[in-house]
């Protein structure tokens, strides 16, 4: 039956942690203190370390917190992080997106720095400083920097926050052994920007429910026993991870079973972990796709999407690896067109007349149980102070 | 390799040029059209469909869609089963250049391509994307298609797509 407007407002008669309020996707506040509370806070994938090979490297990265760093290998192999501005006037240092460069000089006056961060040069230094004024004193600003977890580039802006390891805690262990093996390598990298709040895209990693938006999947897994058996498994810090499956990849039209594989999963194997505050590890037979965003406001995100197989990959077995990670996950892939219509869905409604967003399923944390969000909505909550659903409560 | 200027089977090279020329344009409003059977129909049995562009970021060249004649044709097949974004993309084409290789009895061809999308509720126009599609035409006969590269400038596709560019 239609429901009115007080029916349709009034509070779903579901526990408080089964269903979220909508502005918090829409509140240009609440995202002004979410990338203090949270992004602020914690370790975030930036990058990974292929893509910065060999010294002097450099990468530029928006970090979600709103901030410009720049990442670069130091000539001792060492990578390290910096906000990506000038200490004398502030000017941006590097404008690409990435690059090599034995010394990052500023466009604006020449003060130059190396890749470890330090000022080593000061353009007519004594005759305008004199010794007021001294190199040594005039480092880049460092970003806490820890390389790990299949050497994946972390970041945290937080000087006191604990390690990396503590953060991720158990959450990849199931994945450790399909990460660290071998070297890994990037060969696919694309942004997508989109008109939806960032936890949309995290929600939509973290729920299996939707899979009746793609037909891909109904096809190569849903009609799999095996995927009634996935089950998630919560982490602390909010990170959750996705049971494994075997996909029937070769019962879509066209496709074929993916013969290459990574050290420890079995043959069209499928593993993922949905990592807080929104990243995720996805790793299907031949490739690894890692999502990371970045909200440049409530209802306009870049998603940034990496694919990744191993370093030591003949040719032919990148080849392969490629055109398996774009059939599904490419911009022209099969899903992700489907998952981004979703999100974008979303984001074009929220707002407009949407009441409240049910994590409300409940089935023996299976796949289709909507545990993952929930989940991830307890430690938001935790950090924000109150409550997903109650957010203009008093923290 | 030589220009144009030469001739195949006793045709003029202008009339060569104009068959490429028509099959190039021909192509792009089947595609406009989303007649994506009618512009496979165009291709040639050894046909082959890339879409590659480069990423500044990793510094690598990337490869997003691969696929040969069968591949396009369950790609086509199956676009009725997917959910996909139904705003129409208008293609702005220009063909470059044409060179034409008499001992493969071929031509390869540059076009510079601007795709535009309009939206289905309000009719607004925006770009969707600039391309220059590489493409070898097989001079056999009816001129068709057995080679295209969608070589993308623009990396930023939004939610992406389902077709053919």
């Amino acid at each position: 039956m239609a429901r009115g407007t007080a029916e349709w407002e009034r509070r779903p008669a579901l526990p408080p942690t089964h269903y979220v309020h909508p502005a918090i996707y829409t509140d240009p506040e609440i995202l002004r203190e979410e990338q203090e509370k949270i992004f602020s806070k914690v370790w975030y994938l930036a990058c990974h370390e292929s893509e910065l090979p060999s010294a002097n490297d450099y990468r530029a990265y928006q970090h979600p917190a709103g901030k410009s760093l720049l990442i670069a290998r130091g000539e001792d192999g060492r990578i390290r992080t910096f906000y990506n501005v000038c200490p004398h006037r502030g000017n941006t240092l590097v404008y690409g997106p990435a690059g090599n460069a034995k010394h990052i000089t500023c466009i604006f006056h020449a003060w130059a720095f190396s890749t470890k961060g330090d000022c080593v040069e000061i353009t007519r230094e004594k005759q305008g400083y004199g010794d007021r004024l001294s190199k040594k004193d005039y480092g880049l600003h460092e970003v806490r920097t820890e390389v790990g977890f299949g050497g994946f580039v972390y970041v945290n802006l937080d000087d006191s926050a604990g390690p990396l390891a503590e953060f991720v805690g158990h959450a990849l262990d199931g994945m450790l052994k399909c990460l660290e093996s071998e070297p890994l390598e990037v060969f696919h990298y694309h942004k997508a920007l989109v008109n939806t709040n960032f936890k949309f895209w995290h929600d939509t990693n973290s729920e299996f429910y939707h899979d009746y938006m793609h037909y891909h999947n109904r096809q190569t897994s849903m009609l799999q026993p095996s995927y009634w058996e996935r089950e998630y498994i919560p982490f602390p810090n909010g990170h959750a991870q996705v049971g494994d499956q075997v996909v029937k990849y070769e019962a879509y039209e066209g496709f074929k079973g993916r013969d290459l594989s990574f050290p420890g999963l079995e043959r069209n194997g499928w593993k993922m972990v949905d990592l807080f505050p929104g990243f995720t590890y996805n790793l299907r037979g031949s490739a690894l796709r890692i999502d990371t965003i970045v909200p440049l406001g409530p209802a306009k995100t870049i998603i940034e999407y990496r694919g990744l197989g191993l370093r030591n990959d003949t040719p032919e077995q990148r080849a392969q690896r490629i055109n398996d990670y774009n059939s599904i996950w490419g911009p022209f892939g099969r899903n992700l067109h489907e998952d981004l219509m979703g999100v974008t869905g979303q984001g074009g409604r929220i707002g407009r007349g949407q009441s409240w967003i049910l994590h409300a399923r409940e089935e023996a944390n299976k796949i289709h149980d909507e545990i993952g969000m929930r989940h991830y909505y307890a430690e938001w909550s935790r950090r924000m102070g109150r409550l997903a659903s109650n957010p203009y409560s008093e923290p | 390799m030589s220009s144009i200027g030469a001739t195949v089977s006793g045709e003029s090279s202008s009339a060569i040029e104009q068959q490429v020329r028509n099959l190039i344009y021909t192509g792009c409003l089947l595609l406009d059209a989303n007649d994506f059977v009618g512009w496979l129909g165009q291709c040639a049995p050894e046909f082959r469909y890339t879409i590659s562009t480069y990423s500044p970021e990793i510094r690598k060249d990337q490869t997003w869609l691969d696929h040969d004649f069968e591949g396009m044709a369950h790609l086509i097949n199956l676009l009725p089963k997917h959910n996909s974004d139904q705003t129409p993309l208008t293609r702005h084409a220009t063909v470059y250049t044409i060179d034409y290789e008499p001992a493969a009895n071929e031509a390869k061809v540059v076009t510079s391509v601007a795709i535009y999308a309009t939206t289905l509720d309000g009719g607004e126009t925006s770009l969707y994307a600039l391309a220059r599609y590489h493409d070898v035409v097989d001079l056999a006969g009816t001129p068709r298609l057995k080679r295209r590269v969608v070589r993308l400038e623009t990396r930023s596709l939004g939610i992406g797509k389902h077709w053919p560019l």
